[in-house]
């Protein structure tokens, strides 16, 4: 199996708190990686790092073979990986359909010509042409987009051409992840998709990651709704305080002292022993 | 020729002027985080105060003082309650929409009080100076400097020795921990748009009696000093408006004696552009600090915009060429020719502040370029008119995006600051730049339009040609929305971090979408110039800047059939009715402010 | 010692009774009700997410509920705006602390007596208060933002007691604070229970925070799964369910 994400003694300090420290995490194609841990325990600060949108004080990210450090967001997207946000960030004012079809931006022919004025000026010509192939281009992703909301059974399709404001939350982070499918990553990173969701909604989340693990996408989630995160994972990694404090099989890291204690407290008081003896009893 | 040290004096008295407005700005930005385009308008209003005072009240000096303080404190008040608190809570880009409406209203107010000429305001303090080494001080000089020591001490022990005092800086440092201590934080608003009005009107008063001559023009340019101070200092830092605008005006000051007055105001905006690029906080500010919350959403409200049905667009485009046939009065349609060269303003300001969410205060610039450039290359290159109009396009479009590039990095208020610096830079250049642009006489007898040997003089022809070039532009526009690049540069707008997430280059497209809305903005100069056979640095306005933002926004932002009704409803139907033009930038600025307050999605909605 | 078991006292210092809210179209509470008794600490607990932050926004008048109400020492103080439920006898510690970083430690701690005007009784009040923290006296005259994360703790928690609050809410006053911090201001809280101020306090640190708690509340995705006093949520096997998501508690 290769290595498809290598992050190796990340560090990211603001002002006097070290959000990531000396993180090592890597994950290898197939897999699927689950980090946990309490809020502030710099998960999405690590994500940050890992797709570009914040630079690291130290350590190295590699990417399907490539040194990605301090790379800009977009020239990571376009070796691959794709993100969603925890709280939700589609683009309100385009449609379900554009929202998705921005998500296969780089695999566009006219945005991939080169970034000099030549390769953005051609791209504008194209655009306003609008010649042949970028018809059946559009055409193709089109299609693309359908069979990606389809997943989503009838919650998106019905709306395609609605605007994305006029979406439930619910709906707005299924848009999210449509949009990242439509890259077609070979990393996935998914930011709490179930926040703010009820049972039903959880519940048909999991499935549908469920379902693109068994197709074979490399998942690296975070996620607080540790049921959901059990069940899926092939490996579990927690974090605290922006260290890694375990990292292991889901059934191991959920008895390991050390995650217990980073979610129920320091165990000073002899409380967490307690807590674990009424488990095992 | 004057010592150094008249120049240093100077400097600093100017700076004085300055400090006093920049600390305004300064204080409202830590409380409300919020760039105050108003605070120009309340300096002029301090100075008529003055001038009513000194010349038809006879006041003596402290009493004209304690009475500009007052009023402007008042009007501060005012503004805030009436023009700001109804906006909280709003996109972030609201409430600075706002305060340009505000200051046209301010503005034109007192224009028609007191009308467009200047005015002398006498100075009240006797006309002795005394000798130093090689220079001069004198007394309004002293007086200047003890008012700029005295209002920072006063200012000083009002934050630091009383309760609103420490209200206002609480507040300004976390405004919810203060309202958890039980703090009004309202009334720190109100508390801080009266200092900063009556600071900013007390340093109107007295830039009138330094020069001894008032307009009401000064007031745009005492907005761009005190945000030119405060961005040197660091936005919203009180200190640091304080030195930033002493340096503004020692450097001022000094260029002056180096390179001539007319030099003097390109200074303070290169600076400015210098600072926003290099140093974002400021001079003093750190270099990287938190990176911004991530903001979601967008400044744009949003909404479904209104489509128009296929046959309608046809049936309108029909109207508009047989017009000129049915309306016989050529004053109509030399007004409506005049609307469509600013539909294509509207056209070209759209697509960037609408489409691409970069809101341009300085698109009256482009206009100028594209003039000059048409101009030119017909006096000087002796080009067919028909040539030369296209060709100005495109020089518009690569020199205003080379000119806007080092700013594709700033967001939001920043770009807008940026814009507005850049816009007044291209003016600036274009009247020192004698040997290319005749400097300030302007450049006299440019063609007329022109295809082949036919000149078109009368007023139907000249409708035609502006009316078919709008609706040409309007469709290549339409195009280009509906092309995968409309896609792109909308996704920018509504959120540029998940865009670049999803592998879009900002600054490739924010590029592209200043290259073709300077082609636009070039197109509609080049024909102005060739129409009216006469420019020069002053033919396009920032007032026309504002105008056409103002256009945008009633007519839906990115909205290209909006920005063409815009138009007609803003230039268009004041002329038609004869409206007189003293009121018509009056109402500009209130229909600017209830858009925002009411409709921020403009009639035909956001594209 | 006080009565922790004993819900049933005539007249709570602080109720919320059928709080319903949302943020947009989520729902953060679903018919939250709980009490504070005069003298009790009482905390609310739970995992990520739970609600448990928006439960404070909502009695400090910083977030509106959709249903239901807050009843401050007999009176309704739904809808009021912050610095009026402040004038009423609260006081916060904001979660993250929250101080004034650019002012001095001193004026910190007279902000916190904002509202009073009473100048002679303000500054023994600091006297007072600054014998309960000795390390916050020796940085009195520091900017705020310069200290430690458990001085600043303190700080801030001086910071509430300088407006002579009735009942303190404390937001998450151990987070990010080492082991020797965590364990001083939980010490603290007891110290200025003990004086006559009830505290209602969100924690994530339930072992601890029970430790020094009469009673309890362990809030799921804004529902109320457990309450009970804080001996018996110690023992009980839920609130780990409520923490890490376990099977029986969903």
């Amino acid at each position: 199996m290769t290595t498809l994400l290598d992050v190796s003694a990340l560090v990211r300090r603001f002002g006097g708190i070290t959000a990531v420290n000396k993180i090592d995490l890597a994950v290898t194609a197939g897999e699927f990686v689950s980090i946990i841990g309490p809020n502030g325990a710099g998960k999405t600060t690590l994500f940050n790092l890992i797709s570009g949108l914040d630079r690291p004080d130290s350590g190295t990210v590699q990417f399907a073979g490539e040194t990605v450090t301090g790379l800009a967001p977009d020239h990571i997207a376009a070796r691959g990986l794709a993100r969603t946000f925890q709280h939700g960030r589609v683009f309100a004012n385009l449609t379900v359909r554009e929202n998705v079809l921005i998500g296969a931006h780089t695999r566009q022919r006219a945005a991939r010509w080169p970034a000099l004025p030549i390769g953005a000026a051609l791209e504008f010509v194209a655009a306003l042409i609008r010649p042949t192939w970028m018809r059946d281009e559009q055409e193709l992703l089109d299609q693309e987009v359908r069979d990606i909301l389809g997943i989503f059974g009838d919650r998106l399709l019905p709306r395609i051409d609605d605007p994305a404001h006029s979406l439930s939350y619910a709906n707005r982070r299924r848009v999210e992840i449509a949009r990242a499918l439509a890259l077609k990553p070979k990393l996935l990173l998914l930011d709490e998709p179930t926040a703010g969701m009820n049972q039903t909604e959880t519940a048909e989340m999991k499935a549908l990651i469920g379902e693109l693990k068994r197709r074979g996408q490399t998942i690296l989630l975070i996620e607080h709704k540790l049921d959901l995160v059990m069940q899926l994972s092939d490996r579990v990694v927690v974090m605290d305080d922006g260290i890694k404090i375990a990292e292991g099989p889901p059934q191991v890291v959920r008895h390991d002292p050390a995650v217990i204690e980073a979610y129920l407290g320091h165990p000073t008081l002899g409380a967490a022993e307690k807590v674990v003896a009424a488990e095992a009893s | 020729m004057s010592s150094w040290f008249d120049y240093t004096i100077n400097g600093l008295v100017v700076g004085n002027i300055y400090a006093l407005l920049a600390v305004g700005l300064a204080l409202i930005f830590g409380v409300s985080h919020l760039i105050n385009f108003a605070q120009g308008s309340v300096y002029s209003v301090g100075a008529y105060v003055g001038l009513v005072c000194i010349t038809y009240l006879n006041t003596p000096l402290p009493l004209t003082i304690a009475i500009v303080l007052a009023s402007c404190g008042l009007l501060g008040i005012l503004i805030e309650r009436i023009g700001l608190r109804p906006l909280q809570g709003r996109t972030r880009i609201a409430p600075l929409l706002a305060t340009i409406g505000i200051s046209l209203v301010l503005d034109q107010i007192v224009q028609l009080v007191f009308s467009a000429q200047p005015r002398a305001l006498p100075s009240q303090v006797p006309d002795w100076r005394f000798v130093i080494g090689g220079g001069s001080i004198g007394a309004l000089d002293l007086l200047i400097a003890a008012i700029g020591l005295a209002s920072a001490a006063v200012l000083f022990a009002f934050l630091r020795f009383t309760k609103l005092g420490w209200a206002v800086r609480a507040t300004a440092q976390d405004r919810e921990a203060a309202q958890q201590m039980g703090v009004d934080v309202d009334r720190v608003d109100s508390a801080v748009f009266a200092i900063a009005s009556a600071l900013g009107g007390l340093s109107g008063l007295l830039v009138g009696m330094y020069y001894n001559n008032i307009s009401p023009a000064m007031s745009f340019q005492a907005t761009l000093k005190g945000i030119v101070a405060q961005v040197i200092g660091g936005v919203g830092n009180v200190p640091g408006a304080i030195f930033g605008s002493l340096f503004l005006g020692l450097t001022e000051s000094y260029g002056i004696a180096l390179f001539g007055t007319s030099y003097r105001n390109l200074f303070a905006f290169v600076i400015l552009i210098l600072v926003l690029i290099s140093w974002p906080n400021g001079l003093f500010g750190g270099r990287r600090s938190l990176p911004p919350e991530p903001l979601t959403g967008t400044f744009i409200a949003p909404s479904r915009p209104v489509l128009l049905p296929f046959w309608l667009v046809v049936a309108l485009v029909a109207t508009g060429l047989l017009l000129p046939v049915v309306v016989t009065s050529p004053y109509v349609i030399q007004t409506l020719s005049n609307a469509w060269l600013y539909g294509m303003l509207a056209l070209s300001l759209t697509l960037v502040a609408g489409t691409a969410g970069q809101i341009s205060l300085g698109h009256a610039a482009l206009l100028a370029i594209g003039g000059y450039a048409s101009a030119l290359l017909a006096l000087d290159l002796g080009l067919s008119v028909l040539v030369a109009i296209p060709l100005a396009g495109l020089i518009t479009g690569l020199i205003g995006t080379l000119l806007v590039y080092p700013a594709f990095g700033l967001r939001g208020h920043y770009v807008a600051i940026a814009t507005l610096g850049i816009g007044e830079i291209v003016s600036l250049v274009i009247l020192n730049w004698e040997s290319l642009t005749r400097g300030p006489i302007g450049i006299t007898g440019i063609p007329p339009l022109a295809i082949g040997k036919h000149d078109f003089y009368s007023a139907p022809a000249v409708y035609w040609l502006t009316f078919a070039v709008l609706v040409g532009l309007a469709l290549l526009q339409r195009r280009l929305l509906r092309s995968p690049l409309g896609r792109t540069l909308r996704a920018i707008r509504d959120d540029d971090v998940a865009a670049r997430t999803y592998g879009i280059n900002p600054n490739r497209y924010k590029g592209l979408a200043f290259a073709f809305s300077g082609f636009v903005a070039g197109v509609s100069g080049a024909i102005t110039a060739h129409l009216y056979s006469y420019i020069n640095f002053e033919t396009f306005t920032s007032q026309i800047s504002v105008l056409a933002l103002t256009m945008a926004i009633l007519g839906g932002l990115g909205n290209v059939f909006g920005a063409i009704a815009a138009a007609i409803a803003l230039v268009g139907l004041p002329e038609i009715f004869r409206v007189a033009s003293d009121y018509r930038m009056l109402i500009y600025g209130l229909a600017l402010l209830l858009l925002i307050r009411f409709r921020p999605q403009g009639l035909f909605g956001t594209v | 010692m006080h009565s922790p078991t004993n819900t049933a006292l005539p007249e709570p210092l602080l109720a919320l009774d059928h709080i319903d809210t949302f943020y947009g179209a989520i729902q953060v509470h679903f018919d939250l009700s709980l009490e504070v008794g005069r003298g009790e600490i009482v905390c609310l607990l739970g995992g990520n997410a739970s609600g448990k932050s928006t439960t404070m926004k909502i009695i400090l008048g910083q977030v509106q509920p959709k249903g239901g109400t807050v009843t401050f020492a007999g009176e309704a103080i739904t809808g009021l705006a912050t610095p009026k439920i402040i004038r009423r006898g609260v006081g916060s510690v904001p979660e993250a602390r929250r101080l004034f970083g650019a002012m001095t430690v001193r004026e910190n701690l007279l902000m916190g007596a904002y509202l009073r005007s009473d100048r002679a009784t303000v500054a023994e009040d600091l006297e007072r208060t600054l014998d309960l923290f000795p390390r916050v006296k020796q940085r009195l005259d520091q900017r705020a933002g310069t200290l430690s994360g458990g001085e600043q703790q303190m700080v801030a928690m001086a910071r509430a007691l300088m407006g002579r609050p009735k009942l303190i809410c404390m937001d998450e006053p151990t987070m990010g604070l080492s082991p020797l911090y965590v364990e001083r201001v939980l010490e603290l809280v007891r110290d200025i229970n003990r004086a006559g101020t009830t505290i209602f306090m969100v924690e994530q640190n339930a072992s601890l925070a029970l430790q020094i708690a009469h009673r309890g509340y362990v809030l799921q995705t804004g529902r109320v799964v457990l309450t009970g006093s804080a001996q018996e949520l110690l023992m009980d096997p839920g609130i780990r369910d409520a923490y890490l998501g376990g099977e029986q508690a969903a």
